[in-house]
């Protein structure tokens, strides 16, 4: 079975805590007075990262968990504060004395550490990686993150869907569309409305939009971390045209606040001619990008994630495809099947790999949105003022990483717990895994191959 | 390689062409003599991300892109505070990242200055509310010498700030 999610609440006279798998999911109810269960790990190497957010959160501990340490609280943050449990309710925290975190580092004769960030070189987002290295060799890496860590699930606590949706689209700039087309979907289930498929016509073509533009900007930065900028600054001519097309059609560059119940009439000649357009290009691009040695000389056998890791670590999205895994929230999507979708992957595993599924991902992306385009059509509806029915909802939506996984407990028109799971949340922890046959110098272009979301990831 | 350069012929004009964008045509212009004057022609920004969405790095970032091509301009992103003259914050300044904000700050040398990008620093109007996780750039004391507003700002906004920011100093 695969790990997607383990995650917890507080009820009235005990904590929940939830494990979503695959195939399925258990409750367990724990006292409040001493809160404590069975670690997954052993089984679940990923589940680590879920449990010490777990602990940190409402103070729940794992008992046989190879890892205790904190993981959202770090150096500065006050003990004993368990933010996620109602009684929480403090709107500032004052910093306490500073308490060094010990990072998994390997010792001995001539192993020495690297560490990276939390603020790094480029324009990027902020996360530390800890190397031990024997020379250029990368012996094991911990991967620390949360510095971007706003309390997101405690913020829409108490408050209205309406109130939430522009805090829960600007989660992670980079799939707001994927997160906007979650959050109304629960929206409609709240009011055990169907998500009517004119709308998911537009939406979709908008999330396949934000698709391109994502994997456009990789395949452009993948080639520019092995030294080879031409790439970049083709790709990012791409990417900047259709960020272009997104503000032609949503008014927005990124498509904030886009994903309504309303469709008004787009200008499909315009659109369509955009589309054959980014056709050509992809084209151009793999003839021309598929021919230069020294670039693949850099991306084959590189940073390999095995098929068995990346199914004992439950990886999702383009880095689990790229492995040979077939995870893809619109397999099973019916709109999705009769726009022509197709199931993609690759074999290798390596950067190599995940450079080409991207390329793949890309033409099926266009396939798929031309068939879009032919039903959209102008289409109204409001529910912003019906009441929503008391429950718990969830979703799973495809974005431009992997698989999201949103759930919204809603009590009295409010949010009670709201849980969100980027693919990045367990895609990071399988990154350790592909380090091992490599010099520290691949790293970047390792990491940049996988573009995972930090703030998706810290939330 | 013959192949493609035959092919690339082929292609013309990749972005817009040069007189199609007059306004920002006269913003380069005016930015680069301001840097030439005010930086000696290079202005070096350090970029910290303090909590945001990454919207805010995906539009700097788009700033190297050949519509843009703010390096011409003699606008550089450097790899260290050591090197630079503006720190760009973006982002809600979580509690997580305060202390490393500081520091990059502390590690640049005199004379400095701080630009905020995007809604997020100031929280004025930010979507984000108040948070125990998210302190502010307010409650670090930085004096802010130029705000440059947007959620994200488009490039062409952040071309604009960075001109009218050079004005101001």
């Amino acid at each position: 079975m695969r790990l997607i999610a383990r995650y917890a609440k507080e009820c009235d006279d005990y904590f929940e805590v939830i494990t979503l798998f695959d195939r399925e999911k258990s409750v367990d109810k724990l006292d409040k007075k001493s809160p404590s269960m069975e670690s997954l790990t052993a089984q679940y190497p990923s589940a680590i990262w879920f449990e010490r957010k777990i602990a940190d959160d409402f103070g729940i501990s794992f008992f046989n968990s190879f890892d205790t340490r904190p993981l959202v609280h770090q150096e500065y943050f006050p003990l004993k504060i368990y933010p996620m449990r109602k009684e929480f309710r403090k709107k500032e925290l004052t910093f306490s004395k500073y308490r060094p975190y010990q990072y998994e580092a390997i010792e001995g004769d001539g192993v020495f550490q690297v560490a990276v960030g939390p603020i790094h070189a480029g324009i990027i987002e902020p996360g530390h990686f800890h190397f031990s290295q024997e020379g250029e060799k990368m012996l094991h890496q911990e991967v620390r993150h949360f510095y971007k860590y706003r309390g997101i699930e405690k913020m829409v606590e108490e408050i209205s869907l309406k109130e939430a949706r522009p805090i829960i689209e600007k989660i992670s700039g980079n799939e707001t569309i994927a997160y906007q087309i979650a959050f109304i979907d629960i929206c409609f289930q709240s009011i055990q409305k169907e998500y009517p498929s004119k709308l998911k016509y537009y939406h979709y073509f908008l999330l396949e939009l934000e698709r391109l533009i994502h994997h456009f900007t990789d395949l452009g930065f993948i080639p520019n971390d092995a030294g080879f900028s031409t790439a970049l600054a083709y790709c990012s001519t791409i990417s900047e045209n259709l960020r272009r097309l997104m503000k032609h059609l949503t008014n927005h560059r990124f498509g904030f606040g886009a994903i309504t119940t309303t469709v008004v009439t787009i200008n499909n000649d315009y659109v369509k001619e955009m589309l054959l357009k980014v056709e050509k290009d992809i084209e151009w691009f793999e003839d021309w990008i598929m021919d230069i040695p020294s670039l693949w000389d850099r991306f084959d056998t590189t940073g390999i994630l095995t098929k068995e890791d990346a199914k004992s670590y439950g990886t999702v999205g383009v880095m689990a495809r790229a492995s040979g895994l077939e995870i893809d929230c619109r397999i099973k999507n019916k709109i999705y099947q009769e726009s022509g979708f197709k199931s993609l992957s690759q074999k290798s595993g390596d950067v190599g790999a995940r450079f080409l599924q991207r390329i793949e991902e890309v033409k099926s992306s266009l396939t798929m949105m031309h068939a879009f385009l032919k039903k959209i059509e102008k289409y109204e509806e409001k529910i912003e003022d019906e009441t929503s029915i008391d429950g718990d909802y969830h979703t799973f939506i495809e974005s431009s990483i992997g698989e999201l996984f949103m759930s919204i407990d809603i009590k009295e028109n409010k949010i009670e717990r709201f849980f969100v799971r980027d693919a990045s949340h367990v895609n990071w922890q399988v990154l350790h895994t592909m380090m091992l046959r490599d010099i520290i110098a691949d790293f970047p272009l390792i990491n940049k191959s996988c573009d995972l979301s930090y703030a998706g990831n810290d939330l | 390689m013959i192949k493609f350069w035959k092919r690339r012929a082929s292609q013309k004009v990749l972005t817009e062409k040069v007189e199609q964008n007059r306004e920002l045509n006269a913003l380069r212009r005016e930015l680069k003599e301001n840097i030439h004057k005010k930086f000696a022609g290079s202005l070096a920004i350090r970029m910290v991300d303090s909590g945001s969405c990454n919207a805010c790095e995906a539009e700097c970032n788009a700033l190297s892109n050949p519509y843009y091509d703010l390096d011409r301009l003699g606008i550089y992103f450097v790899a260290s505070p050591r090197h630079a003259d503006v720190m760009l914050v973006s982002g809600v300044v979580t509690f997580n990242m305060y202390h490393h904000l500081l520091d990059c700050y502390e590690q640049m040398a005199e004379p400095k200055w701080v630009i905020a990008l995007g809604d997020c620093p100031l929280m004025e109007s930010s979507s984000f509310k108040e948070s125990f996780a998210i302190k502010g750039i307010k409650s670090t004391n930085l004096k802010i010498d130029y705000l440059i507003k947007g959620c994200p700002p488009s490039p062409d906004e952040i071309i604009k700030g960075l001109l009218e920011f050079l004005e101001k100093i």
